[in-house]
């Protein structure tokens, strides 16, 4: 049974679909991410589970319990937000205190609860500071013991690391992941971040103009994205428009040169036209034994990226990424040389229309 | 020897430095002159030596203690039930209807158009009969003035706390106290007071210092008021509104530090940490 379940939400701003067709069951203690570009609905959903918003049509329900009409201080969910939110006028332990006073719990309950979510965060000493007398970073930290010091049944948190900086974003995303681990939230990240995502998730939502693209573990949106859209969004992708030759062999042909993809083409008449999919590192030189899936390319442009070469590759009269792991007893081709790249039949992605 | 660069730059500053200096030398005359004047003024009641004879007359006034003392808990009044409106009112345009804030700050510059003496009048007109006559007894007549102020103050009040809902992220942290389960009375006296305390001291001041002076609608309602009395000494006594002018002029600025030692000292208006 689904811990969090939103049932065909839709969310309409006037004329304006923010949301639409929104189903999702996310199970206890699992952590959940929705991804998306600016204005793909993200922030809505989340908003609608925090109480913020009413959906124009659909189910929220927590723990079996039907939550969509109650007013949010009235569900028992924490949001963390982008801008911390502390409240200026309070210090550090009066922030994480605030929800407990207002639950009217006992003052020692109040103290025991904010002593235990200020070592949660590694902040013991930060106490009886104000919000303004720290970092971002640590500012954040205790935006999370806050919602986390009302012991939610759901955490949210909306685009959390947005506002720092790229080194502290890799540091506390990770402090955030253990913490909800330790603790075994449930937890709904809106991140626009595909990293983040990738990073932290347990599930990925990825999502494009109010619509879900596709739902799936991080390696199943990476490795296997189902629509143009995700492919595009998520990772670097090469993608390009094939036609099917022989669709019982997955025979295609692209810019000239023939390449098999071990996805079905059920359906597919020869002369169909399909969209592919290939990631950059699953390219790589030929070697001359290689027969499948070999193609005559000339070098166009070579990126250092550090760990990672980026090379690009022209086939006929398209442009592709191709990435290779950075091996300085390697000497790489030369702009303009003409060469052979290969990928295997299962790198070859074809996606949905 | 040649001037270097950084020898122009520095010619330059000074000679910045002391136009403003000119500035504000010429500003502050501007004002301290015809102050002085009046202090001056104010200290030659006694014919040929500088007393305070004028000041102790007015302090040995009971109508001036009297007057100030009923302007001064008006003022009170007023900055309560104007606060206890205008608040509120500001919070829900900030939070909800940000599209009816045109027609709010019209509302409230009212005052600025429409005259006391029409208002006064206005309010004479509709309250001195059935079915409202507030001004047939005193508390209800001061009840009426008091009704009148809030309207006075209101483009006052307004503005220091619509400045001071501007300073801070209204919906945001609205929005995290409601997640932590608060309520809007909390929210309202826990979260949104006390961030704009300086805006609220500013506009309460202002109130203050408006009531305190003003005359129009406490004569025409028939209230002993600080205002009449200012207005009846000019008009009878030649040395004592000098003084009377000063002695305003001492609490409008004993307001204005007041309002300062309130808003200062207090941590959550600026960020002094980097991103560690």
């Amino acid at each position: 049974m689904a811990f969090l379940e939103l049932t065909n939400i839709r969310k309409q701003f006037g004329q304006a679909v923010a949301v639409e067709d929104f189903n999702l069951k996310v199970d206890r203690g699992e952590f959940v991410s929705f991804l998306g570009p600016s204005g793909c609905g993200k922030t809505t959903t989340l908003r609608m589970i925090a109480g913020f918003e009413i959906p124009t049509v659909g189910r929220v329900a927590v723990d079996n319990v039907d939550i969509t009409d109650k007013a949010p201080n009235q569900r028992n969910v924490g949001m963390v937000f982008q801008s911390y939110a502390l409240f200026p006028n309070m210090t550090v332990a009066q922030n994480i205190g605030f929800g407990l006073r207002i639950r009217r719990e006992s003052e020692s309950a109040i103290k025991e609860r904010v002593d235990e979510m200020l070592a949660l965060i590694h902040l013991e000493q930060k106490g009886p500071s104000y919000p303004s007398q720290l970092s971002g970073g640590q500012q954040q930290r205790v935006a999370l013991a806050r919602a986390l010091a009302i012991r939610p049944q759901v955490l949210l948190l909306d685009e959390p690391l947005s506002a720092l900086d790229a080194k502290i974003r890799v540091s506390l995303r990770a402090e955030i992941r253990a913490i909800q681990r330790k603790l075994g939230i449930t937890a709904i990240y809106v991140t626009h971040d595909q990293e983040e995502a990738l990073s932290i998730s347990d599930r990925i939502v990825v999502m494009s103009q109010g619509h879900m693209e596709q739902v799936g573990t991080p390696f199943e949106i990476y490795n296997f994205p189902q629509t143009a859209f995700v492919a595009s969004f998520v990772g670097t992708l090469n993608t390009t428009t094939a036609e099917v030759v022989d669709s019982a062999r997955g025979v295609l042909q692209i810019d000239g040169a023939r390449l098999e993809t071990a996805e079905k083409l059920d359906g597919r008449q020869k002369g169909d036209k399909v969209t592919i999919a290939i990631r950059p590192e699953r390219f790589s030189f030929a070697s001359e034994q290689k027969k499948a899936n070999v193609v005559d390319c000339r070098i166009e442009n070579i990126t250092f990226l550090g760990s990672i070469v980026r090379i690009q590759v022209s086939i006929g009269s398209g442009k592709y990424y191709m990435d290779t792991f950075n091996n300085p007893f390697l000497e790489l081709p030369k702009i303009g040389d003409k060469d052979q790249v290969t990928c295997s039949r299962e790198a070859v992605l074809v996606l949905k229309s | 020897m040649a001037p270097t660069p950084n020898g122009k730059v520095a010619a330059v500053k000074k000679k910045i430095n002391l136009w403003a200096w000119f500035w504000i030398l010429l500003g502050a005359l501007y004002f301290l002159v015809p102050l002085y004047g009046t202090f001056d003024f104010s200290l030659r009641e006694k014919r040929g030596v500088l007393s305070l004879l004028a000041y102790q007359n007015v302090l040995a006034d009971p109508r001036f203690r009297d007057s100030f003392t009923y302007s001064a808990l008006m003022a009170l009044a007023t900055i309560v039930v104007g606060l206890l409106l205008i608040v509120p009112t500001a919070y829900w345009v900030h939070l909800r209807l940000p599209q009816v804030r045109p027609l709010i700050e019209f509302i409230t510059l009212m005052p600025f158009v429409v005259p006391a003496i029409v208002l006064v009048f206005g309010l004479i007109r509709i309250y001195s009969g059935p079915p409202l006559a507030l001004t047939n007894s005193d508390p209800l007549t001061n009840f009426l003035l008091m009704c009148g102020y809030v309207i006075l103050s209101m483009p006052y009040t307004y503005r220091s706390v619509d400045t001071g809902l501007r300073a801070i992220d209204v919906r945001t942290l609205t929005e995290a106290a409601q997640s932590l389960g608060a309520g809007w009375f909390t929210i309202l006296f826990r979260i949104i007071f006390p961030n704009i305390r300086a805006a609220l001291l500013s506009g309460a001041f202002l109130t203050f210092a408006i009531v305190i002076g003003e005359f129009t609608l406490a004569s025409l309602l028939g209230r002993p008021a600080f205002g009449p009395y200012l207005v009846y000494m000019g008009n009878n006594r030649a040395y004592e509104p000098a003084a009377l002018a000063i002695i305003s002029l001492a609490l409008t600025w004993a307001a204005i530090g007041l309002i300062q030692l309130l808003s200062h000292g207090r941590p959550g208006q600026e960020q002094v940490g980097g991103v560690h």
